[in-house]
């Protein structure tokens, strides 16, 4: 089902979804198919998939469009996750599931430094300059303050919105708050460690993603060498492509099967770590095996190139990620120098 | 033997970055990316300030790599505006020269290469644009891809095939050059918008109509265009390695720049330091081979194998370069200059021959070597 509505109303539509964004329309299918809130139990308005489909769903959505299947990932694993697990905002919820409105996540974990948003009292304040989707209808946003974290539902002050690297279906941008917080909008005190670890718990998803995005850039690679003639034979009758082409298929047909095993999370970050640098290598493969046509958005492939780098930035720190696993699987005083 | 650049070389160094901080701002870089306009109005300072010397090589080396540093979008673009220009010192006659070569080199022209084709890119010898001998010289009929400079050069220096191949071996004979100017009745050139990157350069395909070629525009030998044209590579592909050299050093500076901002105790870690030891490491090593090809290529002595490793290293470690620095940064790279230069870079394991034709290149001159010995 997942794979006919991808392939019906995405893949003929993905270069215009990145230049328009992602419409009402595909934001109601997402809703429709119960991906919005997919993997909440069916008592809090999910649809009580669990989690190893619904990683497969973000795969098959990310091999035609890469930027639908994070929104997917953002809409719910970010944000109706996070609501559930804050056992709160049952409204925001369904509003957010039926594709109605949209949230996103304000927060620093991913950056090297903490973004100045704070928390003094009820005055809310400060700015992110790295927000997926600011101009979404919710934020919920990561709060410091002296001593605990707080997530709180506000809206932003002002928002600029830049052109991202990659996912460009999906804004990006800066986005400022300045408000007083009504008590009832903290939704989760001590938020930096709950989110920290429900990042990392769901790595695996973000691995998904990667490896559909590295599965359909090989693809459309062995389909051209199958069409283009160099030196009067076809491309993947040289050598060096068909070897490139069969070793990135192995690697990510083992990287599934891993995705469908990871049981614990320093698998998962592992896995996510492996996964992102597969698809920046498979869309670096398939850019190169494309040549000057690749370099051109008309054919779509110079996008993996860029969304590829887009989804590592925006899901992962290399160092705090090898140092949470260091940590984990060699000694607590790992990676410490 | 020293390792060391003449000092005059190293003072246009010096006068090529000054000029490219100063002329490439930061809204110039973003607004040339942006509307992939051609940078026509800094190419002309670049040609006042006296950057475009190809009778001095290594000037135009030096500047090619800090220029890149700074910004490879407008920096590739002014310095190739004499594209080809070597051809023409090479195998040109006189009048050509006067014709087409001195204007270029004065500013008041701009030329291009037109070599690769829709269905040729890497297989110059498979081209199939066609000119063939009428009673009053030539007629021109073909289409050209990728072609820099295409929409807003003057003239393109263009290789056809002017007779068929003799045989399936030597499919590189009868191909022919000649100089064809964008002007003429029958030159089609369309600008191709939506690159990945190096979007202040001019990119354009371009049909070829029936266009008349007068028979003083064919250079060197008919039928022999193919070898013009790698005597011509061999250049150009040096002046490539130095363009990823230059990309791949202004990663390095924005890292630093980065690492400069946040706390010590960031730089200290031995992982960001391992990384940047790494890069440095990669990055000197492409300069010095870069130079080696150069310094071949530029004393009339050139090594084919020297300059595709160059090349093709260089390439490599720009790409590199860049997938490090982000692993460092991270997210907030994003809308960054370090960003630019990661799509920038892409390009140059593509364009003047792909990474795939370097190491072809370079295997066959060492299988060579393999079969003296024997």
């Amino acid at each position: 089902m997942i794979e006919q509505f991808a392939k019906e109303e995405l893949e003929n539509v993905a270069q215009k979804i990145e230049k328009e964004g992602i419409s009402k329309d595909i934001r109601k299918r997402l809703a429709e198919l119960g991906l919005l809130a997919a993997t909440l139990p069916q008592s809090e308005n999910g649809s009580g998939i669990d989690r190893r489909s619904f990683s497969l769903v973000l795969m098959t959505i990310a091999k035609y469009s890469a930027s639908v299947a994070y929104f997917t990932y953002l809409q719910n694993t970010l944000v109706n996750e996070i609501l559930s697990k804050a056992q709160k905002r049952k409204e925001e919820i369904i509003k957010i599931a039926s594709g109605e409105s949209t949230g996103t996540l304000v927060h620093d974990l991913n950056l090297n430094f903490p973004q100045e948003v704070y928390i003094k009292g009820y005055e809310l304040y400060g700015s992110n300059s790295f927000v997926i989707l600011p101009d979404a209808d919710l934020h919920l946003v990561l709060a410091r303050s002296e001593s605990p974290s707080y997530l709180i539902m506000a809206n932003p002050v002002k928002i600029e919105k830049k052109k991202p690297l990659g996912f460009r279906a999906i804004s990006f941008g800066v986005a400022s708050y300045k408000q007083t917080i009504e008590e009832d909008r903290i939704i989760l005190k001590d938020a930096d460690s709950l989110l920290k670890s429900h990042f990392f718990d769901t790595s695996d998803q973000i691995a998904a993603i990667a490896l559909g995005m590295s599965e359909s850039a090989v693809e459309k690679a062995i389909e051209y060498s199958k069409e283009r003639k160099a030196f009067e034979s076809y491309l993947y009758e040289f050598q060096p492509i068909s070897a490139v082409l069969t070793d990135m298929k192995g690697r990510i047909e083992e990287m599934k099967k891993a995705l469908m095993l990871s049981e614990v999370v320093q698998d998962r970050i592992l896995l996510k770590l492996n996964a992102l640098e597969l698809s920046r290598l498979a869309s670096r493969v398939a850019l190169q095996i494309h040549g000057g046509y690749g370099y051109l958005e008309d054919l779509g492939v110079e996008r993996y190139y860029r969304d590829s780098m887009f989804l590592t930035m925006l899901s992962s720190n290399y160092i705090k990620d090898i140092k949470t696993v260091s940590k984990e699987i060699i000694s607590p005083d790992a990676f410490k120098i | 033997m020293s390792f060391e650049l003449p000092q005059e070389v190293e003072e246009t160094r010096k006068r090529a970055r000054d000029f490219a901080l100063r002329e490439f701002t930061n809204e110039l870089i973003e607004h040339f990316d942006e509307t992939e306009e051609y940078p026509n109005e800094i190419r002309k300072k670049v040609f006042d300030a006296g950057f475009i010397t190809i009778e001095n090589p290594w000037n135009m080396l030096v500047t090619m790599e800090e220029f890149c540093r700074v910004d490879p979008g407008i920096g590739l673009s002014t310095l190739a505006s004499v594209f080809g220009s070597e051809i023409l010192l090479l195998y040109g006659t006189d009048e050509q020269k006067e014709k087409y070569l001195y204007p270029t080199l004065k500013g008041e022209k701009i030329s291009a290469v037109a070599v690769t084709e829709p269905g040729a890119g890497s297989d110059v010898a498979g081209i199939s644009s066609r000119i063939e001998k009428t009673e009053k010289g030539w007629m021109l009929n073909g289409h050209k891809m990728f072609i820099t400079n295409g929409t807003v050069a003057d003239h393109y220096y263009l290789l056809a095939r002017s007779a068929p191949p003799p045989s399936k071996e030597k499919r590189h004979h009868g191909l022919t050059l000649a100089i064809v100017e964008r002007r003429w009745n029958g030159v089609n050139p369309v600008k191709l918008k939506g690159k990945l990157g190096m979007r202040a350069t001019d990119t354009a395909e371009i049909t070829f109509e029936n266009v008349a070629v007068p028979n003083e525009n064919i250079v060197g030998e008919e039928g022999k265009g193919f070898y013009i044209i790698m005597t011509f590579f061999n250049i150009s592909r040096v002046y490539v390695a130095a363009q990823s050299v230059g990309t791949a050093q202004g990663i390095l500076d924005l890292l630093l720049e980065y690492l400069a901002e946040k706390p010590a105790s960031f730089r200290e870690m031995e992982y960001v330091q391992f990384a940047l030891a790494e890069i440095s490491a990669l990055i000197e090593a492409a300069r010095n081979i870069t130079y080696k090809a150069a310094t071949k290529v530029f004393s009339f002595n050139p090594d084919p194998a020297l300059t595709s490793m160059a090349k093709y290293y260089a390439a490599e470690i720009a790409n590199q370069v860049a997938n490090t620095a982000f692993k460092i940064v991270g997210i907030e790279a994003s809308g960054s200059k370090l960003e630019k230069l990661y799509r920038d870079a892409k390009i140059t394991e593509i364009w003047e021959g792909t990474s795939e034709i370097e190491k072809l290149v370079i295997s066959r001159m060492i299988l060579k070597k393999i079969q003296e010995v024997k």
